[in-house]
């Protein structure tokens, strides 16, 4: 492939060892992200948006989100673990939380903080954008940092549709931080580890699309903690940690697929799930969808019990949560007093260090920006893409014809890698060596099978 | 570059086609979104309003370099008073229609809002063809 500049960052990565190139997650990807190249699968930088759609159908656990290294928590004198209320969602109902949050600070944390404590806040701050901006009228929700980049690559022309704030993950972290250092610590002792249930959340994390600095020290896969505090509740570790905090029910069902929508009192829309998704965007793009009012969306059916470092059947963690917000309601916590507990001078700071100045659209779609030389190859794709068999059989390394035809006019792929094309031809050989590597090497077939049938 | 679709009289949960292919077209020419969208908008308003009321027609999409021409031909009853059909608000559609959340009277005034030359020509009983142009910019 020729060499271009990398202007995005992604946490999906794929094994070559595991990789049996079978094609699976080239097919699944939304954005076209992924073409086999010398016998595995290659992600492409620009294109991919973290949602994780090839990691949870890799039959083969070839792809992979890295992480940070856990001994890390070690570096800092106060260690926050930043648990997203999906977390206890993933523990069965006998496992209460406090015996939860007791392994996690066995486990080396000091302190640990829900995320959602500050969403009711964050509600208050879409509702000040949404009234700032009436011109908009349709506003997406930028909680999930995959919707956030499906949409800058997918439909450029509703960047300015979504909600330009940070995640409720950047202002609970700085919420943490602040009460440590009224408490006396100083900034650099105290260290803040997220536990993310996904790719984008930590693509969110490392490379933000606000290109502006966060407070996150470190990223912790949900499934790597799971599965540690796990074998300790299984060793019966007895000890309860006081679950001493202000989370409320809204909180809890925030993570779940109309959680966050619920919080707003005007027109509002729940869409999960990546077809749906889709399709929504797509008809939002063409105004027939007339949709007033606050759009939450989330890349993962049912929300962020669906993300694919979730250990726990979707329905079942959801349902875990629905009955923890119930236990909330009925104790009738009060409305989380939020920022407003705070001197003004930090309210608006923070408010500042929410703010996302521009969200850029990044294309995938277009050719060229030269506007004569992206004609003539489109006319040319077109054409390519009508001699094409259109089988989709992904014999060329790429997900489809169209991908192919695509692939060829931006001198990423040759035509003689269409094995229909070429089938009698031994210049397709070499290019199809360079896509499958060694698996092209012909393997005698037994002689039974050639005559037994 | 040219596009041709059918149209399929009150198959309106097919319509759609034509405005998503053209769409992806212009996304990868790098056409400004905000001719994309009136592209969009007009063509499938113009599919719309053969869907509603013709017995079927086609749609022919010719992309070049500085416009697109956008041809919705139709066999149906025509339009009597096209003065009037241009009206806002103004409409014919049936309460079925209606409930599918088209024939709100905005469908010709949508369209001459979103291309930059808009050509009608019918006659009644027989038919009507409706030529869009958007230059681009």
């Amino acid at each position: 492939m020729t060499k271009r500049e990398t202007y995005f960052r992604h946490s999906l990565k794929v094994d070559g060892q595991l990789c049996q190139s079978c094609t699976a997650c080239m097919r699944v990807c939304p954005t076209g992200a992924i073409r086999i190249r010398d016998g595995k699968a290659v992600i492409n930088d620009n294109k991919c948006v973290d949602c994780g759609e090839c990691m949870k159908i890799c039959p083969h656990k070839a792809i992979y989100i890295q992480q940070d290294d856990f001994a890390m928590i070690e570096d800092y004198e106060y260690r926050v673990c930043l648990v997203p209320a999906t977390f206890i969602g993933q523990f069965d109902d006998r496992y209460r939380t406090r015996a939860i949050y007791s392994c996690l600070k066995k486990l080396g944390f000091t302190h640990i903080y829900e995320v959602e404590h500050e969403v009711e806040y964050m509600a208050d701050l879409y509702t000040q954008y949404m009234e700032r901006h009436p011109e908009i009228g349709t506003f997406i929700s930028p909680y999930c940092p995959a919707i956030t980049r499906l949409i800058q690559v997918r439909f450029p022309s509703l960047v300015g549709n979504l909600i330009r704030l940070r995640s409720p993950l950047e202002l609970a972290s700085r919420v943490i931080i602040k009460r440590l250092m009224d408490k006396g610590a100083s900034r650099e002792s105290i260290g803040v580890f997220y536990v993310t249930p996904c790719a984008a959340k930590i693509a969110a994390v490392k490379y933000p699309v606000s290109g502006k600095e966060t407070c996150i020290s470190g990223v912790i896969n949900m499934d790597f903690l799971y599965n540690k505090v796990r074998l300790m509740l299984h060793e019966r570790s007895r000890d309860t940690e006081p679950v001493n905090h202000a989370l409320t029910s809204r909180g809890v069902l925030w993570p779940l697929s109309g959680g966050e929508a619920a919080l707003f009192k005007g027109e509002h829309y729940a869409v999960d799930g990546l077809q749906n998704v889709l399709d929504f965007l797509e008809k939002l793009e063409d105004d027939a969808i007339d949709a007033r009012g606050l759009v939450e969306m989330r890349i993962c059916d049912q929300g962020c019990v669906g993300g694919v470092l979730a250990v726990n059947n979707r329905f079942v963690a959801r349902k875990r949560l629905e009955n923890r917000a119930r236990i909330f309601d009925r104790l009738q916590r009060p409305r989380s007093p939020g920022m407003r507990s705070y001197d003004p001078e930090f309210t608006a700071m923070i408010e500042d260090q929410m703010e996302i100045p521009e969200i850029k659209p990044r294309s995938i779609y277009k050719l060229d920006d030269n506007y004569a030389e992206a004609f003539k190859m489109a006319e040319r794709m077109k054409k390519i893409e009508s001699a094409l068999p259109g089988v989709n059989c992904s014999a060329c390394g790429a997900p489809s014809c169209a991908a192919l035809a695509e692939d060829i006019v931006r001198g990423d792929a040759r035509i003689d890698t269409c094995i229909f094309i070429n089938r009698n031809s031994r210049a397709s050989e070499s290019a199809i060596r360079d896509i499958w590597g060694e698996k092209v090497r012909t393997k005698e077939i037994h002689k039974d099978e050639k005559t037994d049938h | 570059m040219h596009y041709t679709f059918d149209i399929e009289r009150g198959n309106f949960s097919d319509a759609g086609q034509a405005s998503s292919s053209v769409k992806r077209t212009l996304k990868q020419l790098g056409v400004d979104a905000a001719d994309i969208k009136r592209t969009v908008v007009a063509l499938f308003e113009a599919e719309i309003n053969a869907v509603a009321h013709a017995y079927g027609g086609r749609i022919d999409v010719d992309i070049d370099p500085e416009k697109i021409v956008m041809v919705v031909a139709d066999q149906g009853p025509g339009i009597p008073d096209i003065e009037l059909a241009m009206q806002e608000g103004w409409s014919t559609a049936s309460a079925k229609v209606r409930e599918m959340g088209y024939g709100a009277g905005m469908g010709l005034p949508n369209i001459k809002k979103n291309t930059d030359e808009l050509k009608i020509d019918t006659t009644v009983g027989v038919g009507t063809t409706v030529t869009m142009t958007v230059y681009l910019r």
